[in-house]
């Protein structure tokens, strides 16, 4: 058996469509798993709610299900798309685009079932609110998506732009670095922000009359959770664009991927640690809402030393790129 | 789908450097700011008592900001940064749903937009805190908790301003590329409205508000 580069070709368009549906699938279920737990107890606790919450249980299961279709509809172009005729890149980008995607889904599939689940909680606690909290979890929820939408965005890039004129020997680490950081970077925030929706979901359930004050703050947490998975972003960008000299040294080529592998993974650390502490911050605002600046103010600082590691490797990962 | 990512520039040379202008951003944010101007005449323009509905809308935008901001900053303060947290809301609300008419995209799309703004606030809200507190109590702030915190502290500021435009043109960006190749997908079958009314209106309006409270908040983060 012979292998010509269409024939690597082939085996990378499968393999990460594989990974790219595979890891996508991952995080959707189980957070949709998690919202229908919470619908259960919720209609047991009051069945006479059981039409509503069964609608909040769909559409929030809906919602969290979005990363997952991102998954599919990047997974079906890998295995649909006729790649021959192209250069060993593509090889790399074709994986990349598929495991940027299917890692990149985990988090924020996880993420939006947790707003789900409490929304529906709050529904049975609190039926008055049912419109507001269904609202509520659909802004939660849709901002959880965003970093899924950036690792997205990452491997439509790569699948779409042509990288054929760029240098095979570094470029393939760095196409495989962006497709790490992205979507290794997006896991942590996905799920942190995931946290910050759920309780303001059950604080507004709770304490109906701190609803615009808890969606505030939430869309607050959960945009500076979001800070690592725009590093990562960041650092795939430039690894995509920034063009780089033609080397045939393996540590050139390591230290790029190196630095994609860096920042994702030290993104994903961040990013909870900084939705476990906006998620505290938004239940505690919505039981005492006089002390909502001084939580506010303390929930920024918290976030903003959790956040220093994330920084950290940012810091490396642009030493790796641009010194070494 | 051939035409993704492709901009029209201007590229003016200018003492032997060249200066390149994205055509379509600086088009689509005129049109934004005359929008703007457009809104304000008419909300303005008959002041009554029992407002008409130009002016009601103007007025919820006002209202709804300026407590807002009261709820972070203090009243003098209030008093100064609600007329540009209210004028960034609109702009960017404005900004983000006009990629929704035909031929037209968001200006948001280009991170020059963002990183502009997110410059803009970066300074905004460093210049107040030094009229607060003073150049030598600002500085000293850079060196909390240790004074061998400070390169640290000074990459997290810089971040911030990379985190803010980011996360606009990210999200901006993204919904149009989904939009586009979901809509290539399905051969423009049932899906594009839907996917349009999702990321520009919705996503739109959702970042929108992010921004604006977030570079709220980095000013009042600089005040105290």
């Amino acid at each position: 058996m012979t292998f010509d580069i269409d024939i690597w070709i082939q085996v990378a368009a499968f393999t990460g469509g594989g990974l790219a549906m595979g890891f996508g699938a991952i995080g959707a279920a189980i957070g949709e798993g998690f919202t229908a737990s919470e619908a259960n107890i919720a209609i047991s606790r009051n069945p006479q709610m059981s039409g509503d919450i069964f609608k909040g249980m769909l559409v929030g299961q809906a919602i969290a299900e979005s990363a997952a279709i991102f998954a599919l509809v990047v997974a079906m172009l890998l295995l649909f798309t006729n790649f021959s005729g192209q250069s060993v890149v593509a090889v790399c980008v074709i994986l990349a685009a598929g495991l940027s995607m299917g890692l990149g889904a985990v988090g924020s599939g996880i993420g939006s079932g947790f707003p789900a689940g409490e929304a529906c909680a709050g529904i049975s606690r609190q039926p008055a609110m049912s419109n507001q909290l269904t609202t509520n979890m659909l802004i939660g929820s849709a901002v959880c998506q965003t970093p899924s939408i950036f690792a997205l965005v990452i491997s439509f890039i790569l699948l779409f732009s042509d990288f054929s004129g760029m240098p095979v020997a570094p470029t393939w680490a760095a196409i495989l670095g962006a497709g790490f950081a992205a979507g290794f970077g997006a896991i942590g925030s996905g799920l942190g922000g995931g946290l910050v929706a759920q309780t303001s979901c059950e604080g507004m359930a709770r304490q109906p009359t701190s609803a615009s004050t808890v969606t505030n703050i939430m869309l607050l947490g959960q945009a500076v959770t979001q800070t690592t998975a725009i590093y990562g972003l960041l650092v795939a960008f430039i690894l995509l664009f920034k063009g780089f000299a033609p080397s045939e040294s393996l540590g050139a080529a390591m230290a790029l991927m190196g630095a994609g592998v860096c920042m994702g993974l030290g993104a994903i650390g961040p990013g909870i640690g900084e939705g476990a502490t906006a998620r505290s911050a938004v239940r505690w605002i919505a039981r005492n809402q006089e002390a909502t600046p001084e939580l506010t103010r303390i929930m920024l600082v918290g976030q903003a030393v959790s956040e220093s590691t994330g920084i950290y490797s940012l810091v490396v990962a642009l030493v790796l790129i641009f010194v070494i | 789908m051939e035409d993704l990512g492709e901009i029209h520039q201007l590229i003016v040379p200018l003492f032997g450097h060249e200066m390149t202008f994205n055509l379509e951003p600086i088009i689509q944010t005129w049109i934004v700011i005359i929008g703007l101007l457009v809104f304000g005449y008419l909300a303005t323009r008959k002041k009554s008592l029992v407002p008409g509905p130009i002016q009601t809308l103007g007025e919820v935008f006002i209202n709804q900001f300026y407590e807002l901001t009261a709820d972070t900053l203090d009243k003098e303060l209030t008093r100064k940064y609600a007329p540009l947290i209210t004028a960034l809301f609109m702009f960017l609300l404005l900004c983000n749903w006009l990629g929704v008419l035909p031929y037209l995209g968001e200006p948001t799309s280009d991170l020059n937009t963002t990183l502009s703004l997110g410059i803009m606030g970066f300074v905004i809200s460093h210049y107040a805190g030094i009229r607060k507190k003073g150049l030598k109590k600002y500085l000293k702030g850079y060196c909390e908790p240790l004074f061998f915190m400070l390169p640290l502290n000074l990459v997290g500021e810089l971040a911030k301003v990379i985190s803010i435009s980011f996360r606009l043109f990210g999200n901006i960006m993204g919904g149009d590329i989904i939009v586009i190749v979901v809509t290539y997908l399905v051969f423009s079958l049932v899906l594009p409205p839907f996917l349009t009314g999702f990321f520009f209106i919705f996503i739109g309006a959702i970042q929108a508000f992010v921004f604006t409270m977030l570079t709220l908040v980095y000013i009042a983060v600089q005040v105290n």
